[in-house]
């Protein structure tokens, strides 16, 4: 169960990758971003059972894992807002004021 | 290996399907609206792959933040700043050249997690729900209070950054 | 123990049937009694026609609704369109599955289930929000919006209102909660707890005095404008598998659940649960609505640092009673 959890959570974060690579859109980016997190998580939780499982050391890491997510998240999408209100756009490289 | 053991991982690899299929559609496809309902159906797969690695807390606590509150503010973002579009899509950038470039890094972290020697499955604690609520009030408090203290900053930051500017 | 997939997946199948059975059942009867309730506070006599004073009318209702013609408006995002009414009913119907009916009819004693039925109603809100935006239409798209976020709000201050009871009972196992009330009811302990969940649990599922989402005379008919037929009865299934839902779990939170003298466990719980419906459509047919705006700064304003002060006074007085 372990291999195959550690194989899920690479190919999950490849994927993420190849979002973060070839998206511009902001929405799209933190989507990307989240499924990357989530591969992250994926071992945390199936590394619980290997060290410490005792201390659920794991566990606790991944639940400051989700939260940490949670604030991307929250973040993330005032500043897509923010973006949307004075580029009227969600488009990253939209963003060009310091091109001149 | 028992039966119970084979349903199990059979369970395991089927959740970890629709969790690929899902993040796969999520970032291929160009429709932002459809990108978000995959992300929702693959956070709700990885939901259950923490129920099968014995972590329903984790499980749980996915559904409640992921898909009823991270998703839920994506579509609010998404329905707020489409321009009136009711279906606004997005572009892919360079497709062959993204893929080239994930394809090697996840092979290499494949191949870098598979040579890694891993410990045996350990026991976890009979009633999982307590010891992981001891942990987060006891050995583990910092990372506990850090969380919140993040939390915090970014409700506020979140606050701030939408705040409409007076003129 | 021999398992085997396909009879596991087999008897998944069979029980997800059942689930969807009774809810319907439920929903039926909920509705009949509404009317019958609603036509008694106001002076009418109700439905009469169909069947011994109208009891068939919501069968009847029922059969014309999923004969009725399914229609989509043309420029609605079809494949949302469809989804929305799914993820609205299913996660209703699925957070039954948690609460403790009685000895023999707990369906899953999951060991965070009371967490499990705070959580799984928050996919109702992308299936509400889906359905707003699919439509094409300001109307439900304004529906969906002041629903989701109405939603939102109200989910905070229920979550830490039912933190109170998982603190006192010192679990998260709706088994366990129930145990934990053998001797005095959560209802005599924690009163203000009882009151905010019911206040929170009536905004949560859309009712009057909180029904902004689908305020008649305001959107029409809000999210569901647009929505006909099946579709439309998936709606209408899912709002009552909620009311009843909160009803239920209220008894088993506040009210002990099956606990009783004599009777056994499902009718105390039927008992205990029907009260509550009962209080929630009295409620419905006495109070006028609430503004869109007076009902958000209630949500943050009141009932949020109200559930607070409630949450530390709770956990001051169970530290210093010590028990």
């Amino acid at each position: 169960m372990t291999t195959a959890a550690v194989t899920l959570s690479s190919v999950l974060f490849a994927i993420g990758v190849f979002g973060v690579l070839t998206r511009r859109n902001a929405i799209s980016l933190l989507v990307s971003v989240e499924i990357m997190m989530n591969a992250a998580i994926i071992n945390l939780a199936a590394f619980s059972r290997l060290y410490e499982p005792e201390a659920m050391t794991g566990q606790v890491f991944a639940l400051v894992g989700i939260g940490i997510a949670a604030c991307e998240a929250a973040v993330g999408l005032a500043l897509v807002l923010a973006v949307y209100r004075r580029f009227g756009s969600t488009d990253v490289d939209s963003i060009d004021l310091l091109k001149g | 290996m028992s039966e119970p053991q084979n349903v199990e991982q059979l369970l395991f690899i089927a959740f970890g399907i629709v969790a690929a299929g899902g993040a796969l559609y999520a970032v291929v496809t160009r429709s932002l609206l459809r990108s978000i309902i995959a992300l929702g159906a693959f956070l709700t797969a990885v939901a259950g792959e923490f129920y099968l690695l014995a972590a329903d807390f984790l499980a749980v606590v996915q559904i409640f933040v992921y898909v009823g509150g991270i998703v839920v503010l994506m579509l609010f973002a998404l329905m707020l700043s489409a321009s009136g579009v009711r279906h606004p899509l997005a572009a892919i950038d360079r497709p062959a050249l993204g893929a080239a470039l994930a394809y090697s890094l996840g092979a290499g972290v494949l191949w870098g997690s598979l040579t890694t020697e891993l410990p045996a499955v350990g026991e976890l604690p009979a009633d999982a729900v307590d010891a992981l609520g001891r942990a987060l009030l006891g050995s583990q408090l910092w990372s506990f209070e850090l969380i919140g203290v993040i939390l915090l900053a970014s409700v506020i930051t979140a606050l701030v950054i939408v705040r409409k500017e007076r003129r | 123990m021999e398992v085997s997939l396909p009879l596991t997946f087999a008897a998944g199948l069979l029980w997800g049937a059942v689930a969807f059975t009774i809810v319907g059942a439920l929903t039926a009867g909920l509705v009949l009694a509404e009317r019958k309730v609603s036509a008694r506070i106001q002076g009418r006599v109700g439905p009469m026609h169909t069947g011994p004073h109208g009891a068939l009318q919501t069968i009847a209702d029922m059969i014309k609704l999923v004969m009725k013609e399914d229609v989509r408006p043309a420029r609605a995002d079809a494949t949302a369109f469809r989804l929305g009414p799914l993820l609205v009913a299913v996660p209703a119907v699925l957070s039954l599955a948690v609460i403790p009916f009685g000895a023999p009819l707990v369906m899953r004693d999951l060991n965070v289930g009371v967490l499990y039925f705070l959580a799984i109603p928050g996919v109702t809100v992308i299936g509400l929000l889906l359905a707003g935006w699919a439509s094409y239409d300001n109307y439900s798209f304004l529906g969906g919006l002041r629903s989701s976020a109405q939603f939102i709000s109200y989910e905070i201050p229920r979550s830490l209102t039912v933190v109170t009871v998982v603190m006192l009972a010192g679990s998260l196992s709706t088994v366990d909660v129930l145990e934990a009330q053998r001797s005095v009811p959560y209802v005599v302990l924690l009163p203000f707890s009882f009151f905010l969940y019911c206040v929170t649990s009536l905004a949560e599922i859309n009712r009057l005095p909180f029904d902004m989402p689908e305020a008649e005379s305001e959107l029409v008919a809000g999210y569901h404008t647009e929505y006909s037929g099946f579709r439309w009865a998936l709606f209408f299934l899912a709002e009552y598998a909620g009311f009843f839902a909160a009803a239920a779990f209220g008894a088993v939170l506040f009210l002990g659940g099956g606990s009783g003298p004599l009777l056994p466990p499902v009718v105390w719980l039927a008992v205990k649960t029907a009260v509550l419906l009962f209080i929630g459509m009295w409620i419905r047919f006495t109070l006028p609505r609430f503004r869109a705006d007076q009902l958000m700064r209630l949500a943050w304003k009141v009932f949020l640092p109200a559930s607070l002060v409630n949450l530390v006074l709770a956990a001051l007085i169970m530290r210093a009673v010590g028990s």
